[in-house]
């Protein structure tokens, strides 16, 4: 089973869904994805261990498009990035709905 | 007291070759057609012969006598600070430093240089956008304007050579080239960075990246500040000494290739017998010599266009080496955009443009520009070998909710290698 799989939510918004550990070709693939994807991003974490969210999080979260990530209680400063023209905002977010509710706002 | 600066460094400025460029210009006023600023939003200010404007104004009031008579008649009138807080916009928020002007002045002035020395007077007076001086001192002081620290290069660089499972040797003497990524291929582009370590792996090429020479852009060459521009140079000509290497070779970036190549010589001691060189240049290099073969026709599909960047194609010359690359790589697919080449327009993001917030209706107004280029020919891909320009054409082409691929040239190259 793939690592992470990609559905849409609504127009202009897709679920990115971590599911597992990723091998070295799925972040390739991810990178890519994320640096060609022009919506939003909402990242569901619920079905994966925080350890590896975090760890890949970090590094993959320069490339990110604005996203709203929930379901995983990712320790503090994962996501802080130096404030600069490329970046895109990112937040953390308890719930499903909250995420949401902040993407569809962005 | 900004005048004061700016003026002082306009008088310092005005040696025999600025006088002589500006004495040469008629005020024919072609430079603005050929300003892609100028072009796309119609406004008078953005042509180049305005943008110099102050610094000319100060050369004739101060060394010529029509301008010290029109000054004492009240027909012109002494530069203030305004004046300065003004032509700050103009030569920062609508200005690539592309050059493109030059190539069209009958006279053959040399604007996008003179420009540069307006940028460096609002650098003295501290007319700077904030955006643009913000990213200058965190390259001064984390080593980096995108915030890759030392610590933030470190893991990257480690966590590139993981997933992408590429050797990146980092801080070998004994290599004969220093790779110098730009800090957007090391936060946004990692794939870039494997794709040329690929590449030169797989040309046999003895390299080296540098944890001390780790960013090859320069702030200060945008801000038009010689003393930071010849510091971030200083930590690359310092590492490239200490490691012992023959070239230093910088990877997707027009103006630090520019900076490296050419206005280091005229700003500094640069050590003897290095050799700058652009990646691509040395892509056309490696298949040349048969360094590095490439699948032919791995890319043939839908339509591929090449876009030139203003310093590494019009200003560097490596215009026909990307081309062959792509008469192999796409042999049908590959079509130009009209105009090209050294008569390329710039895609609006270079010169630091990109980096000032405020500048953003201008910067995707000029896009517009290169959209309807890319339009003409129905482009499905655009490729390019500077990593700016890649960050205004992704911005840009989500902006206008085009439906084009961006892709960096090395990783089609690296895609393709046999």
């Amino acid at each position: 089973m793939a690592s992470f799989n990609l559905t849409p939510v609504e127009r202009g918004i897709m679920r990115c869904r971590h599911a597992g550990t990723f091998t070295p070709e799925e972040v390739q693939t991810l990178a890519v994805f994320l640096r060609d994807y022009r919506g939003k991003l909402l990242i569901d974490l619920t079905g994966s261990p925080v350890e590896e969210c975090a760890k890949h999080i970090k590094h993959l979260r320069p490339m990110m498009p604005v996203a709203a990530i929930f379901g995983a209680n990712l320790p503090p400063g994962v996501l802080d990035i130096d404030k600069s023209y490329y970046a895109h905002d990112v937040q953390s977010f308890d719930t499903e709905e909250e995420a949401l509710t902040w993407l569809r706002n962005q | 007291m900004k005048t004061q600066h700016a003026l002082n460094t306009f008088v310092e400025e005005t040696g025999g070759w600025v006088a002589s460029q500006l004495e040469a210009c008629t005020r024919c006023g072609i430079c603005a057609e050929a300003c892609h600023f100028y072009e796309a939003t119609g406004n008078p200010e953005f042509a180049p012969v305005w943008k110099v404007e102050l610094l000319r104004r100060t050369y004739e009031q101060r060394f010529t006598a029509g301008g010290k008579l029109k000054l004492a008649l009240g027909i012109d009138r002494r530069i203030t600070d305004d004046d300065i807080t003004h032509w700050s916009k103009i030569v920062y928020e609508a200005c690539t430093m592309c050059n493109k002007c030059a190539m069209v002045c009958p006279m053959g002035i040399q604007l996008g240089p003179i420009i540069h020395g307006v940028r460096t007077a609002m650098s003295n007076a501290g007319a700077v956008p904030e955006d643009l001086m913000a990213a200058v001192n965190k390259q001064v002081q984390e080593g980096s304007p995108l915030g890759a620290t030392q610590a933030v290069w470190e893991q990257r660089i480690e966590w590139i050579a993981d997933e992408w499972e590429v050797e990146l040797p980092k801080d070998q003497k004994g290599a004969e080239t220093l790779v110098v990524f730009t800090s957007i291929e090391i936060m946004k582009f990692p794939d870039n960075i494997a794709a040329i370590a690929r590449i030169l792996h797989k040309a046999g090429e003895k390299w080296t990246i540098s944890s001390k020479g780790r960013e090859v852009v320069n702030f200060g060459f945008y801000e038009g500040s010689t003393e930071r521009t010849v510091l971030f140079m200083k930590r690359l000509f310092d590492a490239a000494q200490e490691l012992g290497v023959k070239r230093i070779m910088v990877t997707e970036c027009g103006h630090a290739y520019d900076a490296l190549r050419w206005t280091a010589a005229n700003m500094m001691d640069v050590p003897a017998g290095l050799e700058i060189v652009h990646i691509a240049g040395m892509l056309g290099e490696y298949v040349r010599s048969g360094r590095i073969k490439l699948k032919r026709g791995a890319f043939d599909d839908g339509v591929i266009t090449f876009h030139d960047a203003c310093k590494i194609q019009r200003r560097g010359s490596h215009i026909k080496e990307p081309r062959e690359v792509l008469n192999i790589l796409a042999p049908n697919s590959f079509k130009e955009m009209s105009p090209n080449k050294e008569q390329s327009i710039c895609c609006g993001g270079g010169g630091g443009v990109i980096a000032i917030k405020e500048a953003d209706p201008i910067r995707y107004a000029v896009f517009g520009l290169k959209m309807k280029q890319l339009q003409d020919i129905g482009a499905t891909t655009v490729t390019m070998t500077c990593s700016n320009c890649r960050l205004q054409f992704t911005d840009s082409v989500q902006h206008f909710g085009l439906d084009v691929k961006v892709r960096g040239l090395s990783q089609m190259v690296a895609e393709a290698l046999e």
